[in-house]
């Protein structure tokens, strides 16, 4: 009785720092959409959006300021919670969806049909980098499954160190002859929100939105996959089903991010670990507080990215890193590696 | 295991002298023969392309190739986590962050300069892993995330300076970070032997050790083992190894992770066994792909780093999968 008022109450408490991270992000947001080279009001803002009248501040919100806030919204979250699942499949605190062959699937792809085709318009190579991640992904989830039908994550592990290596050195053969691919490609790497636009939101939105919904509603048989695979056994769960929907998630997520915004390391390798050593191993709390907070640090760091180095071009990919890792550091040094 | 060894020192053997022989000037047989005796009728342009060029490179990338390979084992053993490799204690992304400075920020830096900073850059960032993970005591967990965080800032600040720097600066340090040997001299190969000889002894040394406290911090304990100062101890010997490698021959990766995985799968789970094994997959991983490297695209040299992603990774993975599935 007084256990189950107690896990009510943390219910409750969860609950409420939720709701609180929304507002964050929803604050958060605003203040990214309002603050650049121009200021302008809240009240405008809604404007814009409501009853649109083609001044040069709206076209300013709707074509520049509101897609890349989104383009950062997205891609956050959609990083932070593909890696929470790659951690719970792979039962491995340094698994992150670039064990998945993801990023350096994006990476060749991008780099290869640039040195072929030169660098296009835009500078955004969406589709591209979906292609790869997406290819890398299947391949390194096959090689990782032959034989064996999936029965060990070690199997997965060292497939995506395989796969991963093969294509980031094929990268690297390519960019150290090639200083004209290098010029035009290293900012994409950097990882960016800088520029998109609407369209590239929606073209990839639905992958997205699709793959955090399948996500959310996976959390129970994650949590029992996050258990090891022989506790996962003994509760009669059909792993093989279950790992294969998730890697389909982390695909659809974490293709759709980096096409987004190119191939950031650190949301999904370290928000699912922050919200671990916040609030516990319960992964039906791990992936929204991922979800929210991944896309919370994300709109955070562009903003702040802007607004300290006076840059819109500064990569977003540092800034994450650069204020997620001391509050992460602080975290693991004083959480981790001591009874819960 | 003796047999095991055997083959891998004959492997290791021909590598070494297929490398001695091939590139843009074949050596025949005898030519090899007669220089490296010391003939009176050998060329002399022969001894020259032997003794400056090919046998400093080729010993580099055996002692690099198995420093690589010892580090990822103790990592291994210590972090007990199969995605361990040296460059989960910040040692890589430290070195690439050193190096990548000191080349965008620094005007025409002097060669010297680079190996320097890759340790220093490698060595720094492995202790700032210890210290921070360190609370009346270490735990593999903690180092890891730490390792994690810190690499991740490290990272940062190489992507920044590759992103805004001058873009021949940012090539040429590309080109450092992808991993070679190409420009070994018979005095790097000494002075990295004379640095690693002493932390491999104590490498040899402690394998009992390692074997202890891979079971887990509890039992080893319970063997009466200093888990804490074990750890720190194998920390530094793992910085000093590949700190080295890394400053001698830039990040040639995955041989620090795959080699010790093959010497598990070849001769069991003992460190005494499986620490001269991947020693000796390491040397050969390094050498072979240093020698398919220089021939491949001739007169074209591809980076023996990237060779190892390119072709190691393909082969190991395949040996891996074999010896996994022939055992069920």
């Amino acid at each position: 009785m007084a256990r189950r008022r107690g896990r009510a109450a943390r219910d409750g408490v969860r609950s409420l720092g939720l709701l609180l991270l929304f507002c964050l992000l929803v604050a958060a947001t605003l203040w990214s959409v309002a603050t650049g080279s121009t200021r302008i009001p809240l009240a405008t803002v809604w404007d814009a959006v409501s009853s649109f009248d083609g001044s040069r501040e709206h076209l300013l919100i709707v074509m520049i300021r509101l897609p890349r806030v989104l383009a950062a919204v997205l891609a956050g979250s959609a990083l932070a919670v593909s890696g929470a699942v790659m951690q719970a499949v792979t039962n491995n605190p340094l698994a992150s969806p670039g064990l998945l062959g993801i990023n350096a699937g994006a990476s060749f792809a991008v780099v290869l049909v640039i040195t072929l085709f030169g660098a296009g318009s835009g500078g955004t190579f969406i589709w591209v980098a979906f292609g790869g991640a997406a290819l890398a992904a299947l391949l390194v989830h096959v090689l990782g499954s032959f034989g064996a039908a999936g029965q060990s994550t070690i199997g997965i592990v060292i497939a995506g160190a395989v796969v991963a290596s093969f294509l980031t050195a094929l990268t690297s053969a390519v960019l150290i002859f090639d200083q004209n691919t290098l010029d035009a490609v290293r900012l994409w790497t950097a990882g960016s929100v800088s520029g998109r636009t609407m369209t590239q939101n929606a073209s990839v939105a639905p992958y997205i939105l699709a793959g955090l919904s399948a996500g959310l509603l996976l959390a129970r048989h994650l949590a029992i996959l996050s258990l090891g695979r022989e506790a996962a056994r003994s509760l009669g769960q059909n792993q093989a089903v279950w790992r294969t929907a998730s890697i389909v998630v982390v695909i659809l997520l974490a293709g759709g991010a980096v096409a987004l915004a190119g191939p950031i390391g650190f949301v999904g390798l370290v928000v699912p670990h922050i919200v671990r050593l916040a609030i516990g191993v319960d992964y039906r709390w791990i992936l929204p507080f991922s979800a929210i907070g991944g896309a919370f640090l994300v709109v955070v760091a562009d903003l702040a990215g802007r607004l300290i180095f006076h840059s819109q071009d500064f990569p977003v990919g540092v800034t994450t890193a650069l204020f997620g890792a001391p509050f992460f550091l602080w975290l693991a040094r004083n959480r981790a590696g001591r009874p819960a | 295991m003796t047999r095991w060894c055997i083959f891998l020192v004959m492997v290791l053997a021909g590598l070494t002298v297929a490398s001695l022989a091939l590139g843009d000037v074949a050596l025949s047989w005898r030519d090899l023969w007669k220089t490296l005796i010391g003939a009176q009728d050998a060329d002399p342009q022969n001894a020259m392309i032997l003794y400056d060029l090919r046998l400093p490179r080729v010993l580099l990338a055996v002692l690099v190739g198995a420093a690589l390979a010892v580090a990822g084992t103790i990592t291994l053993a210590i972090m007990r986590n199969p995605l361990a490799e040296p460059g989960v204690l910040g040692i890589n992304s430290g070195a690439a962050a050193a190096v990548m400075a000191v080349i965008v920020l620094l005007q025409d830096p002097p060669m010297l300069l680079l190996p320097a900073a890759g340790f220093l850059g490698a060595a720094a960032m492995a202790a700032a892993v210890y210290l921070l993970s360190w609370r009346g005591g270490t735990s593999s967990l903690r180092i890891i995330l730490i390792g994690i965080g810190l690499g991740s800032l490290a990272s940062a600040a190489t992507t920044f300076l590759s992103a805004f720097g001058e873009i021949g600066d940012v090539q040429r340090a590309m080109i450092w970070l992808a991993g070679s040997v190409y420009d070994a001299d018979l005095v790097k190969v000494r002075f990295l032997l004379a640095w690693l000889i002493v932390p491999l002894a104590l490498a040899w040394m402690a394998t009992r050790e390692l074997d202890l406290i891979r079971f887990g911090d509890e039992t080893a304990k319970s063997f009466g083992q200093p888990v804490d100062r074990v750890r720190g101890f194998m920390i530094v010997l793992c910085t000093l190894i590949s700190g080295a490698a890394v400053a001698a021959a830039g990040l040639i990766g995955f041989v620090g992770l795959v080699a010790p995985h093959v010497a598990g799968r070849l001769v069991g789970p003992a460190h005494a066994r499986i620490l001269p094994v991947a020693a000796l997959c390491g040397a050969i991983l390094v050498v072979a792909a240093d020698l398919v490297g220089r021939l491949i695209i001739a007169p074209i040299q591809l980076p023996a780093g990237i060779v190892t992603g390119l072709i190691g990774a393909p082969f190991f993975a395949s040996l891996l999968w074999k010896r996994h599935h022939a055992r069920g």
